[in-house]
């Protein structure tokens, strides 16, 4: 077996670290800060950071019959893979080269607020034609990612509509991993557009949508070998749209979800990801053959969204085995002991509840909803102080019609209850729904509409925290919430 | 809404959206519309409008995501005629894809039929609806400046007539829209009606969105000229039928 070294050579996705300026990675200066600050026109600029990323407009190839204007990180999207070492100091200056004020999120990160990379927090944004450095002690280790934390107000090519993604992996000081391969696969949806849904307001819709920044046959295929066991990353980027892939005559062990082990592995035949949500899968690549990774849904796989698997010294037409449903559960992969992770998180108190009712609120047939937590629209949701070290349950009542991917920033949280139906009134949800097990630790969940979901976190990383739904047109019509603990 | 000269018009009292219906899907409508006040005399051989019951089923099917083709059947009520069947249209219909990106809703309907002459002495008749609609935030406004001409009648040298309606709606809440709905006909391009002779009409208007399935739609309709019909309530209710097979990897 190669070395995880080696074998990052052969990847694509090597290629595109290797473009990174890649300079001294342990800066004395650095260590145990955590700042953002203009260093236009400092003589901080003197000093090189770690990485550098230029945040400009580009024209993408996603095929030969579609181009898309939008704006990305060093002209490609996704933006390059970042690779940080688990509490290594890390230096990133982030050059504005477009006319607005903009940000970056490090997605997953537990990281001060005021380099986390949302404005809600305190960040400080980069304003346009304008470079910020990033300084931080990336923590903890999975596959993260980063993205532009800006608002879109229903123009679908700004914000997270574009292509400001990009890929973060903070390796852990030491790697059990075992693996041949990696791949990092990116679901993006492009050139959207508003239209009437059946919910009885606008939604986004989209013509085009990719893996890696291509549709599918437009892009290199996945190069494979027989006998090899290869690690996919997969991260949905899209600004709203969840989705379903499946690698046609291959199952998927899915061994971390939001960049977190899971406690317990599961081959499964398709994943399930909702906007901001992450899956480390593994393969065994024993169907030689050429193969198509792609959506399960016919429309958004004729869109484009699916990338060729060729083994070594096979050629021929793509296969793709048409699965009959959608399938999916976060619960299968947990346990039913109380994992150490969790477990240290817990203490000995019971966690305090926190309700947060999620409604939609009506602007007509012609226009988006807004959206209300308990009742209220950000900024007007306020800031609902949290006592450092407590444990907290959000008890997530999900009044809407619609799904909800909700994130929050700079901490993880382990799912407790998934959901469960709601009764009828504007009381909490039954809470005897499927209940799930322990050990989920994630940054995003999708709680399904009409539905109670609930997940416990412990406020062990001071400061302003964003709660919000993460599909780009709910969280700019209200949909956040600011947590603060000094 | 089929104005002719000498003919009943109110079987189809609708301003068209420019959305069509979806394909594997079949709209019912049904359009009842009294006439409490309209004319009381027979002209040309036309019956007279007044307390007249009209009672029009519309059905459409979606062909593919931007093109439907509907079918009209006409009757009416009235004391000493009992339930007539007054004629049959066909209406083929094509819009401008979603994928487009217009910034408007666009579509084109035309809409072919006969009538019988107790109820149109055009009894062949043809017309060509152009349909422009928008919705913004709660407002909606749609506007159908159709073209018409006689294919058999009296009529059928008169050229193109011209016969516009519009809508303007406001979204109270989610399930209750009102507004006003405008009808005219101003006779031939070619030859514009005096005031006197032309069809104006104006109707106060309430749509139920009560599910993505079902349409309804009230109004009151005033005429404002001694052509048109001077009071008239309408109804339409409608419903989508999905006979398509779906599946959840659709």
């Amino acid at each position: 077996m190669l070395s995880r070294r080696e074998l990052l050579k052969l990847s694509g996705l090597a290629a595109m670290s290797s473009s990174l300026p890649m300079i001294a990675r342990d800066s004395a200066a650095a260590r145990d800060l955590a700042v953002a600050h203009d260093v236009s026109s400092s003589a901080a600029l003197a000093a090189a950071p770690d990485y550098r990323l230029e945040i400009a407009p580009v024209t993408l190839e996603l095929s030969p019959r579609h181009t898309v204007r939008t704006i990305a990180y060093n002209g490609q999207a996704p933006g390059p893979l970042l690779r940080f070492k688990e509490g290594q100091p890390v230096t990133i200056d982030v050059a504005n080269h477009t006319d607005r004020p903009e940000i970056v999120h490090w997605h997953g990160l537990f990281l001060p607020p005021d380099v986390d990379g949302a404005m809600e927090e305190g960040t400080p944004p980069i304003a346009a034609s304008q470079t910020t450095r990033y300084v931080f002690t990336p923590r903890p280790s999975g596959f993260r990612w980063y993205h532009t934390h800006t608002m879109a107000m229903g123009d679908l090519t700004l914000a997270q509509y574009g292509g400001q993604h990009g890929l973060l992996m903070i390796e852990p000081r030491d790697d059990p991993a075992r693996y041949d391969q990696e791949f990092f696969l990116v679901l993006h949806d492009w050139d959207g557009r508003l239209l009437a849904s059946d919910d009885g307001a606008m939604n986004p819709s989209y013509a085009v949508s990719t893996i890696n920044g291509k549709v599918m046959g437009a892009g290199e295929p996945l190069r494979v070998k027989q006998g090899q066991r290869v690690l996919l990353h997969v991260l949905n980027s899209s600004p709203t749209e969840v989705h379903w892939v499946s690698f046609a005559g291959h199952g998927l062990q899915v061994v971390a979800l939001d960049g977190n082990p899971v406690p317990t592995p599961q081959t499964v035949p398709m994943l399930r990801l909702a906007p901001a949500e992450r899956v480390c899968a593994l393969v065994e690549m024993n169907n030689p053959g050429v193969w198509i990774f792609g959506e399960v849904r016919k429309h958004v796989q004729a869109a484009g969204m699916a990338v060729v698997v060729e083994y070594a010294d096979h050629s021929g037409t793509a296969q793709w085995r048409q699965p009959a449903d959608l399938v999916w559960n976060y619960e299968r992969f947990s346990t039913a002991q109380v994992p150490a992770a969790a477990e240290s998180h817990a203490g000995s108190e019971p966690a305090i509840a926190i309700p947060l009712v999620l409604e939609s609120k009506f602007r007509g047939h012609g226009a988006m909803e807004a959206w209300t937590i308990n009742g209220k629209s950000y900024p007007d949701t306020g800031s609902v102080p949290l006592e450092q070290g407590r444990r907290y349950r959000l008890q997530f009542i999900n009044k809407s019609l619609d799904d909800h991917p909700l994130h929050l920033h700079r901490h993880s949280f382990e799912l407790r209850s998934l959901g469960a139906p709601l009764r009828t009134g504007r009381g909490p949800g039954t809470g005897t729904g499927p209940r799930v097990g322990r050990g989920l630790i994630k940054d995003v969940v999708l709680v399904d509409a009409q539905t109670q979901t609930e997940v416990e976190f412990t406020a062990d990383n001071p400061g302003a925290t964003l709660f919000h739904c993460h599909q780009q047109d709910h969280m700019d019509l209200g949909f956040m919430l600011v947590f603060n603990y000094a | 809404m089929p104005v002719l000269a000498r003919a009943q018009t109110n079987y189809e009292i609708q301003v068209y959206g420019a959305d069509t219906v979806p394909p594997q899907n079949l709209m019912v409508e049904l359009h009842s519309n009294f006439t409490v006040d309209g004319q009381k005399d027979i002209i040309d051989g036309v019956l007279p409008t007044n307390h007249q019951e009209h009672e029009t089923i519309e059905l459409t099917e979606g062909l593919t995501d931007w093109s439907e083709v509907g079918f009209y059947i006409f009757t009416a009520e009235q004391d000493g005629q009992g339930v007539q069947w007054v004629g049959d249209h066909i209406r083929p219909r094509v819009r401008v894809p979603d994928s487009w990106n217009w910034p408007v809703g666009v579509s084109v309907s035309t809409e072919i039929g006969f009538q019988r002459s107790a109820y149109s002495t055009d009894t062949w008749t043809w017309e060509v609806r152009p349909i422009i609609d928008k919705a913004i935030g709660r407002w909606y406004f749609a506007i159908n400046p159709a073209l018409e001409r006689t294919l058999h009648g009296p009529d059928v040298d008169q050229g193109w007539g011209f016969a516009p309606s519009a809508k303007i709606s406001y979204d109270f809440t989610p399930v209750v829209s009102g507004g006003l709905e405008y009808y005219a006909d101003y006779d031939a391009i070619s030859n514009i009606a005096s005031v006197h002779n032309q069809q104006q009409q104006l109707f106060v208007v309430t749509d139920l969105n009560v599910s993505p399935v079902w349409e309804i739609n009230f109004g009151i309709g005033i005429g404002a000229t001694a052509s048109t019909d001077h009071l008239i309530v309408k109804m339409i209710l409608g419903r989508r039928f999905d006979w398509g097979r779906h599946s959840p990897v659709d």
